[in-house]
């Protein structure tokens, strides 16, 4: 584990001082290293702003993504009537609306937050509604024999069993979100890491875009980290599907 | 009885499929009727949107721009698919291999990959090649992933069963690895192909200078709304027409794993 990270940073190390990328394109590790340190406030503060609006809207996504998911997911003629609509929905690139988004509701968190939820509750929708259908008619003719009420039967019964495969949409859409937060970013000059690494990048500070983009690996990585720590816990009936990504 | 059972089975499905197109109707239909009421120049209505394309398709969008964009998808997901399949089966066929890349790969699939986008602008400029290296990098992710975790995953019976049998380097990666493992290869890269659409229209809105991102916000920002919508809907085209291949290959090529894949996760 550790030996393969030395790896990795010792070529990263070799190819910059080689000069086999050109130092205008490629920071030293020691430079980079450097950069966090001095950039440490504007880092965290542009983190910050990122994670603020991935998590609002990676919120919205999963509160809508939940509820019309088992909402279709328990009825055929909902799953049929959407079918065709989620087909073409799912592959368009959400990032596509960018510049339409940047239009409708201007630069801001609104925007952000409005375009990452799009694109997340697509995985969640999906999964849920899969997840939701796919429980075995077993347990729910047991429950409903059992006298179990309608709402009770979705919380106590379908949820709790299509949970595995919500878990594995939600985190889809974990790192989904964050690649859409960062494009926008990108695009839209809006603040947040995305903006400081292309800001970096024009004021050729290569040393400071080095930083940006290993600060955003960073979250990244703790981010879907924590996401599969907290599911393995919360869920001990989901054996895991390998694979999920 | 049992043509007849298979008949109803066959007229359910067509009414679930026409369903399905009832559905996407009455999307179109609530869009039209909004954007008609709200008379806002920011979204126009679906048939305008539509005459937009037809005007689009019969100019020069389709040399200049289209064409452009699917060269550069096209080898940008070939390039991921052949790396991540390759490197793929050699960390999930030896431990050690994988014991030592877990950490990095889990890192780099982690990096939100719009931000690889500064670093190959840098390294290549504007234009094409950036695009490609950028969709490769961040396509190769989910394919390479899939590939390791199934391969890491088989049944050392089944290898060594081949191995008693006398197969050996290249013919037991044909004929038992491969077919075993292709399933989640293909869940890969279906997730590999959205991945790379996704990267294509961000990387070609930051640095190209031709393609279908660069067309919907170079339009975009000449007010030129309803060519960025008709924009958008090729890409919501592109994206099912690619899916649909994808699924029908699938379906094709993997007879027999029919149930397991194709499931609509991820």
């Amino acid at each position: 584990m550790v030996g393969g990270v030395a790896i990795a940073v010792g070529v990263w190390e070799v190819a910059s001082i080689t000069n086999v990328i050109s130092s205008t394109a490629l920071a030293s590790v020691n430079a980079t290293v450097a950069a966090i340190g001095a950039h440490a406030g504007a880092l965290s503060s542009a983190a910050g702003q990122t994670l603020e609006a991935w998590a609002v809207g990676l919120m919205v996504a999963t509160v809508a993504g939940v509820l019309l998911g088992t909402l279709v997911g328990r009825s055929r003629v909902a799953d049929a009537l959407t079918e065709t609509l989620v087909r073409m929905m799912r592959p368009l690139p959400s990032l596509a609306l960018i510049p339409i988004a940047i239009l409708i509701a201007g630069l801001g968190l609104k925007m952000t937050a409005g375009l990452v939820a799009f694109t997340s509750f697509w995985p969640i929708f999906i999964n849920t509604r899969y997840g939701v259908d796919q429980v075995e008619s077993l347990l729910i003719e047991t429950a409903t024999t059992l006298g179990m009420r309608r709402v009770t039967l979705v919380r106590k019964v379908v949820l709790p069993a299509a949970a595995p495969l919500i878990a594995s949409g939600f985190q889809v859409a974990v790192s989904l979100a964050l690649s859409v937060t960062v494009a926008v970013e990108l695009v839209g000059g809006t603040g947040g890491i995305g903006s400081y690494v292309l800001a970096a990048q024009q004021a050729n500070a290569v040393a400071n875009m080095y930083a940006g983009i290993v600060v955003g690996g960073i979250v990244g990585w703790m981010l879907n980290t924590v996401f599969a720590v907290l599911f393995r816990q919360l869920l001990p009936w989901a054996h895991r599907r390998e694979g999920s990504q | 009885m049992i043509a007849g059972s298979r008949r109803a089975a066959r007229l359910r499905r067509v009414g679930f499929w026409a369903l399905g197109w009832v559905g996407l109707g009455v999307a179109l239909l609530a869009w039209q009727v909004a954007a008609a009421v709200d008379h806002s120049p920011l979204i126009p209505t679906f048939t305008s949107t539509l005459a937009a394309l037809w005007h689009m398709l019969a100019s020069s969008f389709v040399p200049s721009e289209l064409v452009p964009s699917m060269i550069r998808l096209v080898i940008g997901f070939v390039v991921s698919a052949v790396i991540g399949v390759v490197v793929g089966l050699f960390t999930g066929y030896y431990r050690v291999v994988r014991d030592w890349t877990t950490a990095v790969f889990d890192f780099s699939r982690s990096l939100p990959t719009p931000l690889l986008i500064p670093v190959a602008l840098v390294l290549f400029g504007l234009g094409g090649t950036m695009v490609v290296v950028v969709i490769a990098s961040a396509a190769i992710w989910p394919v390479l992933i899939n590939t390791s975790n199934a391969t890491a995953a088989l049944d050392p019976t089944l290898v060594d069963t081949a191995r008693c049998l006398g197969l050996r380097g290249p013919f037991l990666l044909a004929k038992v690895i491969l077919p075993a493992v292709s399933p989640k290869i293909f869940a890969g890269l279906r997730v590999a192909i959205s991945v790379s659409l996704a990267v294509l229209v961000v990387a070609e809105i930051l640095g190209g200078s031709s393609g279908i991102g660069y067309f919907i916000s170079s339009a975009q920002q000449s007010f030129q709304i309803t060519d960025s919508y008709a924009g958008v809907l090729v890409l919501c085209l592109l994206g099912w027409i690619a899916d649909s291949v994808f699924l029908f290959v699938e379906r094709r090529l993997l007879v027999w794993q029919r149930g397991i894949v194709g499931g609509g996760h991820g």
